[in-house]
């Protein structure tokens, strides 16, 4: 891989931000992933590749060391900081259609729940995973889903419950969103949510992480 | 219906320096070691000593009602009235009461608020610390609660259990509603929403079991059934 490629993956994948930053201590002074972005947009590396080769492969490390629980919510929050960072550089390039998203997902905590983190915590992972993500918040009703659905068609739909008395509501938004969008493709998660549950209520899969639920979205892409 | 009986509720507040959590504490929670150069570890820092002056406070309290009946294969608890459906595993915690105490308290509106700009402006990692902060910190304002209702039952000779919330071991959350309208009047300015959850964000509410021979047990991750809980994964491996 390109030399400028593989220390953007290592600024990612530990949370250097840019030459500012502090952290990691071993990679002190030097350039960011703010900074390396842009020497590799004018070292003449497509944006595309940049994502690619550098950005969702970090990223991917960053969710399986998450899964494997060698890093917890704060460093991953710090690699997605990193991300962001590198993002500010390739974010005119979506625009422009020059780099393609692979989709768009619209996620969002249920109607009646509250609980947000693990929510917010895809929303990252899904974004740095190459996908436009659109996210609803929380105590999101099937209408707010169906707004979203209108303004980006094509879309598929990310529901999150944390309560064993809010995951009900998944199935009124599944059904609702169905009646004037059968061909929509959701995916459930959050704590109580299991694959049975969600195949009982008519989802197209259940995730128990942001992994899990990149791989689902990626299956999509090839059904 | 019942005529509404004046119940006296019990009020604490405390500065937010008295129940923030330590460094420590927070760290431990957030699964960090102590490393004065990681940007989570600063920020944490910088945080809790801009809260400690902070002239905010958490507010809770509880009110108090004597148990009238405890039906245990029904998994009901009635206290002067009103029935809640604790189910029957906070009934068997709740064997040995002979009053309940029902409580509330909240940690204010601040921490959400903050941590929902700060999403906003894509500061993920400074948004789940502040939202952290705020969890530990009503947790913290109610575990004095607890200890200050220990110490005034233990004046009249009586022991107290640990509390438990509507939404654990199986305690609908829907007996959110039989418990605001037990507490009644109160200042904590907590409001209920159609799905009863409780706003601001960082609230409890719950109940405590008073009587001759109640206790406190074990608790925590260690009767959790929670499979997929992120903490678990952690508690197994470390
Ligand atoms: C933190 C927390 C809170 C915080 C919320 C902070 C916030 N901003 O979200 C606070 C302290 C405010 C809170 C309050 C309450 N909570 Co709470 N809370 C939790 C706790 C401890 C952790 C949840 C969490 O953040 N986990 C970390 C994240 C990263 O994990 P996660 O959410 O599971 O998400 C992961 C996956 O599930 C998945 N995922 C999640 N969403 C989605 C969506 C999609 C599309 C996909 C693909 C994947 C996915 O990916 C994530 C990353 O791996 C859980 C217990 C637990 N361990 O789950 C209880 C829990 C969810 N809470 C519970 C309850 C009952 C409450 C209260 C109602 C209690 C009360 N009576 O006071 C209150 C409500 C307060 C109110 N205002 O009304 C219960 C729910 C019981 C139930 N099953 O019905 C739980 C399970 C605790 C318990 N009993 O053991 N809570």
């Amino acid at each position: 891989m390109n030399e400028i490629l593989e220390k953007l993956f290592t600024c990612i994948e530990f949370g250097k931000i840019n030459t500012a930053s502090p952290y990691p201590p071993q990679m002190r002074g030097q350039e960011g992933a703010m900074e390396l972005t842009k020497q590799a947009l004018d070292a003449g590396i497509a944006p595309s590749e940049i994502m690619d080769s550098a950005l969702i492969p970090a990223m991917t490390r960053v969710g399986q060391k998450f899964t494997e629980g060698q890093v917890f919510v704060p460093q991953m929050l710090l690699s997605a900081k990193a991300m962001n960072a590198a993002l500010t550089h390739i974010k005119p390039f979506f625009q422009s259609g020059e780099v393609q998203r692979k989709g768009t997902f619209i996620i969002g905590t249920v109607f009646g729940d509250l609980h947000d983190i693990g929510k917010n915590l895809v929303c990252m992972m899904v974004e740095g995973a190459g996908w436009e993500v659109v996210d609803l918040g929380v105590d999101a009703s099937a209408e707010k889903f169906l707004a979203a659905l209108e303004e980006h068609p094509g879309a598929h739909v990310g529901l999150s419950a944390l309560l064993t008395t809010t995951m009900t509501n998944m199935k009124t938004i599944i059904d609702k969103v169905h009646e004037t969008h059968p061909e929509v493709k959701f995916i459930v998660g959050g704590a109580p949510v299991s694959a049975e549950f969600a195949k009982e209520i008519g989802a197209d899969g259940y995730a128990a992480d942001p992994q899990d639920d990149i791989k689902i979205l990626e299956s999509f892409l090839n059904a | 219906m019942h005529d509404r009986v004046e119940r006296a509720f019990h009020t604490y507040r405390f500065p937010y320096g008295e129940v923030l959590p330590s460094l420590d504490e927070l760290a431990r929670y957030l699964h960090m070691e102590e490393d004065t150069e990681h940007p989570a570890y600063c920020y944490m820092k910088e945080r809790l000593a801009g809260l400690t002056s902070s002239d905010l406070e958490a507010v809770g309290g509880y009110a108090i009602g004597t148990i009238e009946g405890l039906d245990l294969q029904g998994g009901t608890l009635t206290v002067e009235g009103t029935t809640f459906e604790v189910g029957a595993q906070v009934c068997g915690y709740l064997k040995e009461a002979t009053e309940a105490a029902l409580f509330l308290c909240t940690a204010g509106a601040l921490f959400s608020d903050e941590a929902h700009a700060l999403n906003a402006q894509g500061e993920f990692l400074e948004a789940y610390i502040i939202d952290a902060i705020g969890s530990l910190t009503v947790e913290r304002a109610m575990d004095k609660i607890h200890k200050a209702l220990e110490v005034e039952q233990a004046a009249r000779g009586m022991k107290i259990t640990n509390r438990y919330s509507p939404g654990y071991c199986n305690w609908p959350l829907k007996d959110q509603r039989p418990l605001f309208a037990f507490v009644g009047e109160n200042p904590t300015g907590i409001a209920l929403s159609e799905s009863c959850l409780m706003h601001p964000i960082k609230s409890v509410s719950g109940v405590i079991g008073i009587g001759t021979t109640a206790r406190r047990r074990a608790y925590g991750c260690v009767i959790c059934q929670n499979k997929t809980c992120i903490y678990r994964r952690l508690v197994q491996k470390g």
